[in-house]
């Protein structure tokens, strides 16, 4: 396979996605990437026919649109429940800049 | 390597400056991109959000046909090519004002593909300039965040404009001056407004704007590039020009000191400070930028169907370039004067072309709208479908300035008249105590003038026409209402014989 997924790819995506993976499991994780990726590599393989276009989703149907109107929104004692951390009005996070 | 000597023999006026600009605009819709929640501003943070646009599991956006709609015509007044096919991706990065950890966006099928927008300057400092349009893509719109500046407080984030429809419009770097691009920015704002897709408000971030800037520099048959800076959060157009002026010289000094070009450094992200007015650089992300866009499997694509393009394009109407030209052609105005006209807005356009179809002259139609309408509206921070005047009314105004029968300084205390008090041009000329003065009128005033001033007859006899100037002003102490150029034009006849 060309260009095999490195650990330290694997650490990269990782962090990228707010993922922890510990330094032993990567080369596992990188092991199982290859896997996947060696598999869409046997997909691309095919030979198709010319008019078959590409497709970005897994159904064909497209237009599903809604009109500009305003339905009510959520409660905010409601949705703020849903947040690690809020004072009943704003969500809080740690401070961004530190 | 170019030497330090080399450099050095380079002035600022031979390099080209080059600059492509980002301009987010916020589509005006009820609704939110993908939910029914409001787009409203100022109201209480966090009341206009709900599964949707907080990216609860198991919520499914849906996308709204206005901010189809309004991409379209924008996409269509910038002379775009539109899609046929078009679809949405995500952009994944975290940041606590994002609640999905993505974005949705476009990436390789925006709604709006390549365009352009010709820019002229009204007084003529550059000549016009083509500004390619990249392309235009629909996207959402993310929170706001409200930080401690001393960051020891948790920050706050409101969510209310998280899913808010933007159209970022992303333009070729094709523009070679700051100036150029506010320019260009003024009439990207124009059209937007003309066409009905944006309010662009700057100042509720309606429209905001990124630059990204460098310099080419020819040395040695050869052309060099400086490294490429992007001014993020140009909040007004002003702004944006003085960044942009700024950073072209601090790039020049910073070439000049260490000979860096576009290979020696990555691209930067830059800030505009109001308060040091210079350009300083945002802290460095500790990675490039990876957004690992993909299709966003909650959302189909959309067709675009010729008809519905067609139907789009036949509301548009008229836009400010096509308007100039005919301002300039059809009513015989200067250019400096049709662009004060037009950027007024379609509103002071339509007054203006009711009042010289009326009156009958394009010239005197336009002196008075951009003179004494609009200092008005000026004066009273009014638009012009307050003003007290019609169009109608100040037609007939101007109907009797252009015969002649009403001289321009009594025509001007009518039309103050007017607006104080809502008269017509009649009842405001009676209240001012003006009548028709007419020609047999005229010419008694005119013999007691020649027969009281031999002196000034005999000037004029020789030859020296313009002190009949001197006798025009003892005829309004006689008479104000007689018309100064009436009066001027039968004495010079008089005093010749005829
Ligand atoms: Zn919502």
């Amino acid at each position: 396979m060309s260009n095999p997924v490195e650990p330290q790819q694997v650490q990269q995506v990782a962090k990228l996605a707010r993922i922890a993976i510990s330094e032993d499991s990567l080369a596992e994780s990188a092991g199982q990437l290859n896997q996947i990726l060696g598999y869409v590599q046997q997909l691309q393989a095919v030979e198709l026919p010319a008019d078959v276009k590409p497709f970005f989703g897994a159904i064909e149907s497209v237009n599903a649109i809604r009109a500009d109107e305003n339905k009510p929104s959520t409660d905010r004692e409601q949705i703020l429940k849903n947040a690690p951390d809020s004072n009943g009005e704003f969500y809080q996070v740690p401070p961004v800049f530190k | 390597m170019i030497s330090e000597s080399q450099r050095e023999a380079i002035k600022f006026e031979d390099v080209t400056v080059i600059i492509g600009l980002e301009v987010h605009v916020q589509l005006d819709t009820q609704s939110k991109l993908f939910c029914g929640c409001s787009t409203d501003h100022g109201a209480d943070p966090n009341t206009q959000t709900c599964p949707v646009c907080t990216g609860q599991p198991g919520s499914l956006p849906v996308i709204n046909q206005r901010a189809l709609e309004l991409s379209i015509r924008t996409g269509l007044a910038l002379n775009c090519q539109i899609a046929r096919y078009t679809k949405w991706d995500r952009k994944n990065y975290f940041y606590p004002d994002l609640p999905k950890g993505y974005q949705i966006s476009q990436f390789d099928q925006p709604i709006c593909g390549p365009g352009q927008l010709s820019v002229t300057d009204a007084k003529e400092s550059f000549p016009p300039r083509l500004v390619n349009i990249e392309r235009a893509h629909l996207e959402e719109d993310a929170g706001k965040s409200v930080h401690d500046d001393a960051g020891r407080a948790k920050s706050k984030i409101d969510l209310n404009r998280t899913g808010t429809p933007l159209l970022e419009i992303v333009t070729k770097p094709d523009m070679r001056s700051a100036e150029e691009a506010k320019a260009f920015l003024n009439e990207l704002k124009l059209i937007l407004t003309y066409v009905g897709v944006s309010d662009c408000d700057m100042q509720h971030g309606n429209l905001r704007c990124d630059g990204n800037i460098n310099l080419h520099i020819d040395i040695d048959g050869e052309t060099i590039a400086t490294p490429i800076v992007e001014i993020k959060n140009l909040n007004s157009f002003r702004n944006a020009e003085r960044a942009l002026s700024y950073e072209a010289v601090r790039q020049f000094d910073a070439w000049q000191e260490d000979g860096k070009t576009i290979g020696d450094a990555p691209k930067r992200t830059f800030g505009w400070s109001d308060a040091k007015q210079e350009t300083v650089p945002q802290r460095e992300k500790e990675e490039a930028a990876d957004y690992r866009y993909f299709p966003d499997p909650d959302l189909i694509a959309v067709t675009i169907s010729e008809q519905q393009i067609e139907d789009i394009q036949s509301t548009i109407g008229e836009l400010p370039p096509q308007i100039r030209e005919r301002l300039k052609a059809d009513y015989s105005l200067k250019q400096y004067d049709a662009d004060v006209i037009v950027s007024q807005g379609r509103g002071v356009v339509d007054y203006f072309l009711a009042v010289a179809d009326g009156c009958g002259s394009g010239k005197v139609a336009s002196n008075w709208v951009s003179q004494e309408v609009l200092r008005h509206l000026g004066e009273t921070e009014t638009e012009i479908d307050q003003y007290p005047v019609g169009a109608e009314k100040l037609t007939e105004l101007l109907k009797v300035v252009v015969s002649g029968d009403l001289d321009q300084t009594r025509a001007k205390d009518v039309l103050a008249e007017m607006v104080e008090s809502g008269a017509s041009v009649a009842e405001a000329s009676d209240k001012l105590g003006i009548v028709k003065v007419d020609s047999s009128e005229i010419d008694s005033l005119c013999q007691q003038l020649i027969d009281e001033n031999e002196k000034v007859v005999n000037q004029i006899k020789e030859g020296n026409d313009k002190a009949v100037g001197r006798l025009i002003g003892a005829a309004r102490k006689i008479n104000p209402n007689a018309n100064p150029g009436a009066v001027k034009d039968r004495i010079l006849a008089m005093i010749a014989g005829e």
